[in-house]
Order: C-alpha cells, then structure tokens, then sequence
C-alpha cells in the first residue's frame, strides 16, 4: 500500500456518509533508505459550523477560531517549514507535498471578498497579525510587498458555499523566517491534548527542529457532507525526516565526538585499506531502532476522547519480514500486520492515560533496497550571473516519467528583484540525449503581475507541458535594485532571501500509461517547491553618511574659507603688520626667559674655567663661540628686519 | 622691497597720497584706509551676515520644524481642572397615588419637594418630583424618563398593606404600602434608595478636581464601612468599556469531561441578565473545553485532609491556581476587556476538592474574572453504571449552582452596585450613572495629561488627527455633562445619552492619547544633530564670526575717534 494513498485514506472516509469524528490523531512511520526515518503526525479536529458561528468550542482551538472569525477567513493554510525533502533517495513527498511548505513561513487563505479591495487587505493584515501573535512567527511581516494573488496555482480544499465566490486568495511568504521551538510550543497548545498525551507527547522541540527535513501545517477549510451539515475541520500536520543514528546519541552526550579507531567500520575491499587508512562502510540495512530512543521518550498514554476516532493511532510502514516489538507499559508483544505481506502495520494506543506505549525495531540488512516512489518531478532553481548589478534565474525541471505533466509555476519575487520577462525562455530536451537541439516551449497560459517599488513584489505563474522524459529550463535575467539606507536589515552583507517556487503538477487528464507511478493516477494534483534562494543585493558601507556629512563639510568649508578671507581680509606690508598686544607680551616675556637661560649659561661656563688647566683652552674656545653666537645673533636680526 | 609695488590688489589700492613708511624706522604702520574700502568690506561682511540671518536662519527652522497642530489647550485644561462642568445629577422621582385628585398629589409634591431639597443642596443628585397617575402622561420633555417611580396604594389593595414598601426587580418603582402617607414618611423611603448611590458618586469624586467642598461634607459622614465597600467594588471591576468579552472555559485535568451543555445554561442563567445589562455595555459569548489541563508548578497543590475526607486548597494557591502559562486563556480579538469564567473539574482521584479555610468552591480574581470548582458526586457509584454521555458531558442540572456563581461574578466584575436590593432596574441605572461619571473623570484626566505632554516636550509633533480626536472628545464630553445634568442616562434614538456621551469622549480621548505617529518621535536627541551640524557649521562660522566682531569693533573704535576728535 502506498503512503500517499494511505494519507489519502481519511480523505476517502470524509467523503462517505459516515459521522465524521470531532478528534482523531495519527501517526505514520516509514523508514527511508540510509539510515533516516519518516515521521507524519496528524491531528484533525473538527466543530459543527453553528457551534462555531456561535463561538462554543470543544476540540477546535478558541484562540484560532476567533482569528478566523475576526478576519472573515473562509479557509486558512499556514507552513513553517525547514530543511529540504531529498527527492533523490527519499522518494516522493509525503502527502502529496499538500501539507508542505517553502523554506520559512507560508500562508495562504480565502477570504471574504465583501467590501472591495482595501476591506480583503484590511482583513489580510488582521488575519496575519493575529497568526503573528498566536504562532510566535513575524508573519506581521507579511505586507503589501509580499503578498500575491495567485490564479492557477491553489483551489480551495474545502467546499464554501455559492461555490467559492465572494472569497478572495491571497498568498504570503516570509522565506527568512527561522522556525523554531517557539512556534511548536503553540502549536501543541492548540490540539485537545496538548503534547501531553498521545501521539503528540513525541513532539519535543529538541527532536523536531534537529530534524533534516520538517515540516509543520495548519488548515481549516469547511466541509459539508451529503446531507447539507457543515462542520469546519482543522487539520494540523507535523512531518518531519530524522537521521536515526544523529536523534538516538545519548543525551547527556549529545556532542559528535570521533569514535575510536577500533570502533570505525572500514570497507577493506578498498586498496589502499591499511591500518591507518579507513573508507568507511556503505550503511547496509538500518540499524535497530525504537520510539524512545529517537523521540527521547515514549508515547505516554493516549489521546482517545469522547466523540472521537476509534481506528488506529500509529501506522507504521516497513517490509513486511520485519519484526516489530509494541511494549505497553510492562508487557511486550509484536506487532504484525493484519494481513500477509502487507507494508503497513497499525496499532491501537491503550486508553490508559498512564500506560506508556514504544514500539521497537531490531536490526535489518535489507535483502534488496527497498523500493521508493519515483516523485512525479525533480525540480531546482538557481541564481546565476555575477556582479551586483544584474543577475539570473535558471529553473530546471525534470520529468522523469513516460508521460507528459501539466504544471503550474508560480513565483512571488520581492520586488527589489527586477525580473525581464522579454528574456524568459523556457527550453526543453529529451533528458537523455544532451546532444538535441533545445525546442522552445510555449507555455499554455501565463499570468504576471509586475512589481512596484516598495508596494507590489512580482507575481509570475506559467502553465506547462512538460513532455514525457524530458527535461524543462526556464531562465531569465533581472535587475538587482538599490535600496534606500534605511531599508536594509542589521545583516544585509548575509544577502536577501527568495521565496521558493512554488510548483502545482495538475492530475494528469489522459491516463494512458497504467504505470506505478505514484500521484498521478489517484487523480488529484500534487506539489512540490524548489529551495528558497539567497539573493546578494549591493549593500553600502553603513557609515556612509557620516563620512558624507564629513567630507562635503570640508570641502564646503575650503572653499567658503577662502572666498571669504579673499573678501574681506586687508592686504598690507610684512612690515606694516599691526604687532598685536598679545604677540608684543609673548615676546617679552620670551626675551625675558631667553636672558635668564643666557645667564645661567654664562655662570655654568664660569664654574668650569675654575678647574685645571686644560680648561683654558676650553674656555677660549667656548667664548669664541659666544662671541661667535653672539655675532650671529645680532646679524641675523638685522636681517629679519631687512627682510620685514 | 617697494610696498607700492606690491600693492595692486583690488581692495587695497588706495595706497596712493599715504606716506611711505621711512626706510630707517623699525616698526611701519599700514596705510590708512580709504573710506570706500572699508564700506566696501562692510558691505561684504554684513551681506554674509544678511543673507545667513535673513535666508538661512528661517530656511534652516522651517526645514527641521514638527507640524503641531493647534489644539484648544484651555479648554482641556478646564476638564481637567473640574472647571468646565459643574457635575450634577438629575434625578426626576414621579409620584402616582391611584385614587387621589390632581390637588392632592400636587400638594404631596410640593411638601416632598422641599423636604428633599432640602438635602438635596449638599448630596450630588437633583431631585424633580413630578405627578401624574397615567404612564402616558408626560413629563417635561428637558427630563428624561423618571429615575424613580414612587407609587402610593391605597389602604384597600391587596397589594400592599401597613407601613412596608416593595421593590420590583425589573422595574424602577417603589411601592409603599398604605400606612405610609406622611411626606416625611415618603422622603426618608426615598433618601434610604438614593443614599447608596450618593454615597457612591461622592466616593468617585473624591480625590478629583471636580469634587466640590460639598462633597467633602457628605463624604464625612459616610461611615468607613460602606467607604471600604466603595473600595473592594471598585477594585475588583473591570474599567469601564462598551464592549465585554465573555469567555467561559471548562477545564479537565483528564480527558473527561469533555463537553457540557453551555448553550442551555447559559440560555437559562446569562441571557436574562445580559439583556438587562445591554443599556451598559454590549456582551460577546464564547466558550471553550480543555482538556489536560495541569496545575502550575509554582502553587504547591492540593492536599488531601483526612479529618473531612476532602481534597484541600491552600488559600496561597488561589492566586496561582490558575495556570496562565498553559491555560489557553488569551483575550479575545477585538475591542473591549474579556472576562474569564473558568470551571474547574477535578480528576475523580482528587475528589472533593475545596477551598482549605472557607470550604467554597468558587472565587473571583479581581479584574480578571471568575473561578470556579465543580465536584462530580460520583465515587459512591460505579463509573460503569452510568452511561458514556454521563460521563463525558456535564449536563444543565450539574451547571445550575455553577451559573449561579458565575452571575453574582459577572456583576460584581462589571461594577454593579449591590444596592437597592430589591430591583435589579435601579441598580443598573446606578451603574450607568456612575459609569458615566468615571468615564468623565478619566477622559478629563487624559486630556489635561495631553496638554501637559504637548506643553513639556516642545519637540512632538502633532498631527491633525490629534486635534480632531480633542476636539470630538471635548464635544461629547460637553454633551455628557449636559445630560447628566438633565437626567438623560440611557442611549435613546435621538440621543447618546449621558453615558454613550462619555464613552464616546473616552474613545476618542485614548485615540488622541495613543496616536503612534505622536509617541514614535518625542525622542531625537541633541547630541545627532550637533553631531551633523558642527562639521558644517564650525569651518563656516569661525571665519563669519571672526569677520563680524573685527569690523564690528573697527566700527566702534572709529566711532569712539569721531568724537574724540570733536
């Protein structure tokens, strides 16, 4: 059985005529190849539409649903997201990439159109306020300049009455967002058990956000069965990849140390294999595991309220020789699954609220390499170009599958970022044969909203065909803008961060190849978004405007000085100078000092003739030198009088 | 070296007819100037100085002025002062006597009047007795409806009989008994119902400008136990608002129970007295379940007390009982103060669970909302017994005392006053009137802190909004005062009324207050802009200054030589 259909499977149970549980949560374990380990919780609440109007809540949080209220949101999707999904050797998304998110914070909701343009902003930056103060997260960030309003790329997942007219989408990112134990914190706070019983109890801020890969979402869209009773359903999702062997070091050791030599396990296959050359081992298999050694504690009691779902808790996805240890509280047992050679095993959680449940793995060497999904679409994005002038992005798209996919392609650019649209190209070429010749591809539809300074970030969405097998480029050039002094942030060196891509890969219509490819053939669109992207922007010397105020004073200084002085100062003789009172003291009381240390001098001299006879000399010598002195002293005055 | 071969240069050519200094003297004096030299470097020196006085000056005060708008300070300063409204309190009483003629009613009227103005000259309300059997009737239009209806029944009803008087709950009568005829007799039943609330209005008054020496009189002789009353009801109410949020949440350690039947409850216990209080303040509703909800670590917990078989609680952990780090209590969204309702269901292992000295189950946190506990009796049965509804849903009845508790909180959290007893009508009109007063009182106090602010730090800028807000607030605060004054409380079609008046002053003096674009530049500092100018005008001033202060004295020494010399 596959994931995306098991995921898929409260989905199908909406749709029947079944009463829909006001709770349910559960958790679904996969381990990926080398050595990783994929966990999604889920948590559904849901409340009848009038309770909700009339503001009595049970299991839907009160704090969310009257944000909700206050801001007239029809539906809501909110994404803190980390870390990158690893298409290569992960395999496809979980969920269909539906309950993902870019790199950071993303929203995006419908909300009632009722008022016209500025009354959807007015409630757009209520809305994101609130979040804001609700999740711990800046979404208050999220203003005009980044915000769009996408066209082809997200259909409401709920079913709104008048069939989605009167609501408008609008769509926000906040890419430099770093997620954080600050916004899980609130999240637990707004499911029925609060992290302290059930599944939810695994979720500690140390594990999640050390994960590789993570994920965290909200959404609320209402849901009307077949009987005309609408109930709003908030379902929260936390999805996250850990490296099993980094999550299970010990605690009280959690810093990486080497390991012994002895303890190193070499491949000594390898020639140059000596006693202080090691290539380390390819990991074979997974090593053995347990929910308490990565979560760092068990699955304490459960989470079974009254009104609730009464099927499973934990699911768990691995081949179907595995031995699986269930301990609750003291007794063991193994879990098998309910069928022969079935992938996915599920239990039941006690209802005990005391019992504490963990499941256990041992050790497995896989006999073949357990097979993942191909993903419907690998995608990358880059920045090309050098210079902090102009630059480039160069998207690359590849299908890997016999048949061809109808995309979706939509970017928000901030709006600093200048793109051309006259030099987008979108180039295809059979993966395989790089020797082809690119063929141009027109893109089905294109919508573009273009960006306005400081108001509007730019809005581009493409519908393509990307044929069977092949691979897509698409590049452009743009403009990097100058901001004013004032907008850049304390660390605007670091580079300003791109929202990702955001790519909708629609149900494929023609169902031809009856592959095993996953997503398309349930029939229902899948997503998927490139890495978010950093963008070095021309950043000033932040002491610049002192510097400025400096030097232009100065130079206007000079040359006001001189100007001035030429105006107004007088031109006479040297000698016709005025001697200054002050000038005429400081002279005397010179000449004063001047004698005194001339006398003193003259007695020094005296003292030493006293002495010997040698001295003589000395002293004739010395008074010729005086009188020599002297001499000059008086010429040279003279001539300073000249010269005046 | 020949001077005069030198001496070319524009300014000083006017070297010519002076006297060659001798060659053989030491010291040589410069020339003379000419007249026309020194006008003209005059003229240059005094030209700089023009143009940095007459253009550069202004050019530079008009760049870096703030944009204040004029605000009508005198006018704040007055409110603020108590001067510009002499705060009284219409109370219009009609008395309706079923059997008696006009003559006699007018009479009665007359001798009540003057018995209760009497009094009414140092009490703060203004008593108007009118007259009139019929309801329709009516009364001077300047008054609103009567305050007090007073009804005389005649010794054969049925109603009332011998010397008792009546209050009706949901209207604003009082009914006397037969046996009370006398007008001193009416006027004292009257002064017991009105005392309360004079004692009241004089208690807000107190302390603020507008209190008049009268007050103080009647303050005197307030005895310290209603003035500690005063105290306690004041500081437990919340600040006077339009609107209120209601929010009620049940909290559960475990994970049952986890619904009740809120709607009904509070259908049956909040609605009647929500619709009453709509005159006051508007009510919003929500409510909420929680489950797994912990005590704070910082209260030490229940104890377990053998003696009665109860679980305990200290009285030092009532103010930490509730959990505010955990608990999802955040205000609700929107205008308005939120009162918190909490019930709280103990785990049946910690069953009963009181509080240790008092043995309640419930208490109020002031200005905060209410607490209260609900003890399931059920340990005497098998849980098994009883079905799953049962247990996980608490039903109407199991909420009824509850309700109850929460109601008498809800009142004393808004303020209302606790007496007359007996009509809930005469109460709330007490409620309006004195909430009419304190938003008076504090909107006056904000605006005269406005003009203070605006008047100390020189460097704000006020922006017009700023004035605008003022200037509404001043004209609803006038209109307040009026209407308290003509006895016109409650909100009408044509009218805000007394109290809309004021909350509608206190918006918009807050919104003036608060303006963010005031509050964001009150700090520039001194020490930035010398850091900017002095590079700039340091080299530019030296030589300016240096320039002016020797012509200057040139100036006054060839002054001083003129009149030597005559």
């Amino acid at each position: 059985m596959k994931l995306a259909q098991l995921l898929a499977l409260p989905a199908t149970l909406i749709s029947a005529v079944l009463a829909i549980p006001e709770y349910s949560e559960h958790l679904h374990l996969r381990p990926l190849p080398n050595g990783y380990l994929y966990a999604g919780f889920n948590f559904t609440a849901s409340t009848s539409l009038s309770a909700y109007e009339s503001q009595h809540f049970r299991y839907f949080p009160r704090s969310l649903g009257q944000i909700l209220q206050h801001s007239d949101t029809r539906e809501l999707h909110l994404r803190f997201a980390l870390g990158r999904w690893d298409d290569e050797s992960w395999g496809s998304r979980p969920r269909d990439g539906k309950r993902e998110g870019g790199t950071g914070v993303e929203i995006w909701s419908w909300l009632d159109s009722g008022g016209g343009k500025p009354a959807v902003e007015e409630r757009w930056s209520s809305l994101v306020n609130s979040l804001s103060g609700l999740f711990c997260a800046s979404l208050n960030f999220i203003d005009g300049t980044k915000t769009t309003r996408p066209v082809l790329s997200f259909e409401p997942e709920g079913t709104h009455r008048g069939g989605g007219n009167g609501m408008e989408l609008l769509h926000g990112t906040l890419p430099h967002e770093v997620v954080c134990t600050e916004n899980l914190t609130p999240f637990l706070k707004l499911l029925p058990c609060k992290g302290k019983a059930g599944i939810s109890s695994l979720l500690d801020g140390h594990k999640v956000f050390d994960a590789n890969w993570q994920t965290m979402s909200i959404d609320v869209r209402p849901i009307c069965g077949l009987g005309g009773d609408c109930r709003l359903e908030i379902q929260q999702t936390v999805d996250i990849v850990l490296d099993i062997k980094r999550s299970m070091r010990p605690r009280n050791d959690p810093i990486p140390r080497p390991r012994p030599v002895e303890e190193l396990e070499c491949d000594e296959s390898k020639s140059y294999h000596a006693s202080d050359t090691c290539y380390p081992k390819r990991k074979e298999g997974e090593m053995a595991w347990s929910l308490s050694k990565i979560f760092g504690t068990p699955v304490r009691g459960s989470c079974h309220v009254a009104d609730g779902d009464e099927s499973h808790d934990i699911s768990l996805e691995v081949s179907p020789d595995r031995a699986v240890e269930v301990s609750h509280g003291g007794s063991n047992d193994t879990l098998a699954s309910h069928e022969q050679n079935q992938l996915v095993r599920t239990m039941r959680l006690p209802d005990s609220a005391r019992q504490h449940t963990d499941i256990s793995l041992p050790q497995h060497i896989f006999q073949d390499s357990p097979h993942q999904n191909r993903p419907t679409l690998y995608a990358s994005r880059q920045i090309t170009g050098c210079g902090q002038e102009r630059g480039g992005m160069h998207t690359v798209l590849h299908n890997p599958h016999t048949h061809q996919q109808r995309i979706v392609y939509l970017e928000s650019l901030p709006w600093f970022l200048r793109p051309y649209m006259h030099t987008l190209k979108v180039l295809t070429h059979p993966t395989n044969s790089h020797d082809r010749p690119t063929i141009p591809l027109k893109p089905d539809q294109m919508y573009y909203t273009p960006a306005l300074d400081r108001k509007r970030g730019t809005h581009l969405e493409l519908l393509l065909t990307i044929p069977a097998q092949s691979t897509v480029e698409l590049t452009y050039d743009f403009d990097k803008a100058i901001l004013r002094y004032t907008e850049y942030p304390p660390d605007a060196n670091r580079g300003f961060d791109v929202a990702p891509a955001i790519i909708r890969v629609l149900p494929s219509t023609h169902n031809t190849h009856n592959t095993s490819t996953a997503g398309n053939e349930i029939g229902q669109d899948s997503y998927f978004r490139t890495t978010s992207l950093l963008l070095p922007l021309p950043t000033p010397d932040f002491s610049m405007p002192y510097n400025v105020i400096i030097l232009t004073s100065t130079v206007i200084a000079l040359g006001f000085g001189s100007i001035f002085n030429l105006l107004v100062r007088r031109f006479v003789l040297a000698e016709e100078v005025p001697r200054s009172a002050v000038a005429v003291r400081v002279a005397g009381v010179l000449g004063k000092v001047r004698g005194v240390v001339g006398s003193l001098k003259g007695r020094l001299r005296g003292g030493g003739q006293g002495r010997g006879g040698g001295g003589v000399a000395v002293g004739v010598n010395g008074v010729a030198a005086e009188g020599d002195g002297g001499m000059n002293g008086v010429s040279s005055v003279v001539e300073s009088r000249k010269e005046r | 070296m020949d001077p005069t071969s030198t001496e070319d240069g524009g300014g000083v050519s006017a070297v010519e007819g002076t006297e060659l200094p001798a060659s053989g003297n030491a010291k040589a004096t410069p020339p003379t100037e000419s007249a026309r030299t020194l006008l003209t470097r005059r003229t240059i020196v005094f030209s700089f100085w023009a143009i940095v006085l007459g253009l550069g000056l202004p050019h530079w005060l008009w760049t870096t002025s703030t944009y204040r708008a004029s605000l009508p300070l005198s006018t704040m300063n007055d409110w603020a002062e108590g001067k510009a409204c002499d705060l009284r309190f219409a109370f219009p009483i009609r008395v309706r006597v079923p059997g008696w003629t006009r003559e006699e009613m007018v009479e009665l009227s007359g001798s009540l009047s003057a018995l209760l103005d009497h009094d009414g000259s140092d009490g703060l309300l203004d008593f108007t007795i009118h007259v009139g059997n019929a309801d329709e009737e009516p009364i001077l239009p300047a008054h609103g409806d009567p305050a007090l209806t007073v009804v005389l029944h005649a010794a054969g009803s049925p109603d009332t009989n011998g010397v008792t008087s009546r209050l009706e709950p949901g209207e604003s009568a009082l009914h006397l008994g037969s046996g009370l005829r006398q007008a001193g007799e009416i006027a004292d039943q009257i002064r017991e119902i009105t005392s309360p609330q004079q004692e009241a209005l004089a208690y807000l008054l107190s302390g603020t400008p507008f209190a008049v020496t009268e007050h103080g009189v009647l303050r005197a002789t307030q005895n310290t136990w209603s003035e500690a009353s005063l105290d306690a009801r004041n500081t437990r109410a919340f600040k006077p608002s339009t609107t209120y949020h209601l929010s009620f949440s049940l909290f559960v350690p475990g994970n049952e129970p986890s619904a009740w039947a809120i709607e009904d409850a509070l259908a049956a216990y909040m609605t009647p007295l929500l619709d009453a209080l709509a005159g006051v303040s508007n009510f919003t509703v929500t409510t909420q379940v929680q489950l797994h909800a912990s005590f704070s670590p910082s209260i030490a917990g229940p104890t377990f007390d053998e003696a009665s078989g109860k679980w305990k609680l200290r009285k030092e952990d009532l103010s930490g009982f509730v959990n505010a780090a955990e608990w999802p209590l955040s205000p609700s969204i929107g205008e308005g103060s939120t009162i918190n309702f909490v019930l709280y269901v103990p785990a049946p292992g910690h069953s009963p669970l009181v509080v240790a000295d008092t043995g309640g189950t419930g208490w109020l946190v002031p200005q905060w909302g209410g607490v209260a506990i609900l003890n399931l009796d059920e340990p005497t049965t098998p849980r098994k017994s009883t079905t799953d509804t049962d247990r996980t849903t608490l039903s109407a009845a199991n909420l009824d005392e509850i309700m109850l508790t929460f109601a008498d909180q809800l009142t004393a959290l808004i303020g209302l006053p606790s007496s007359p007893a007996g009509s809930l009508a005469l109460r709330i009109a007490a409620l309006q009137r004195e909430r009419a007063t304190a938003l008076l009182l504090s909107t006056a106090s904000t605006l005269g802190a406005l003009s203070r602010l605006v008047h100390k730090l020189p460097n704000i800028p006020i922006p017009d909004t700023v004035a605008t807000s003022v200037g509404t607030s001043l004209r609803h605060l006038d209109h307040a005062c009026q209407d308290l004054r003509a006895g016109r409380y409650s909100n009408t079609d044509t009218n805000l009324g007394a109290l809309g008046n004021a909350q509608a002053a206190s918006e918009a003096s807050e919104k003036a207050f608060f303006e963010p674009s005031m509050v964001g530049q009150v700090y520039f500092p001194d020490e930035h802009k010398v850091a900017v100018y002095v590079p700039l005008l340091g080299p530019m001033g030296v030589p300016l200054v240096l320039a002016g202060v020797k012509e200057l004295l040139g100036w006054y020494r060839g002054m001083r030589e003129k009149v030597k010399r005559t």
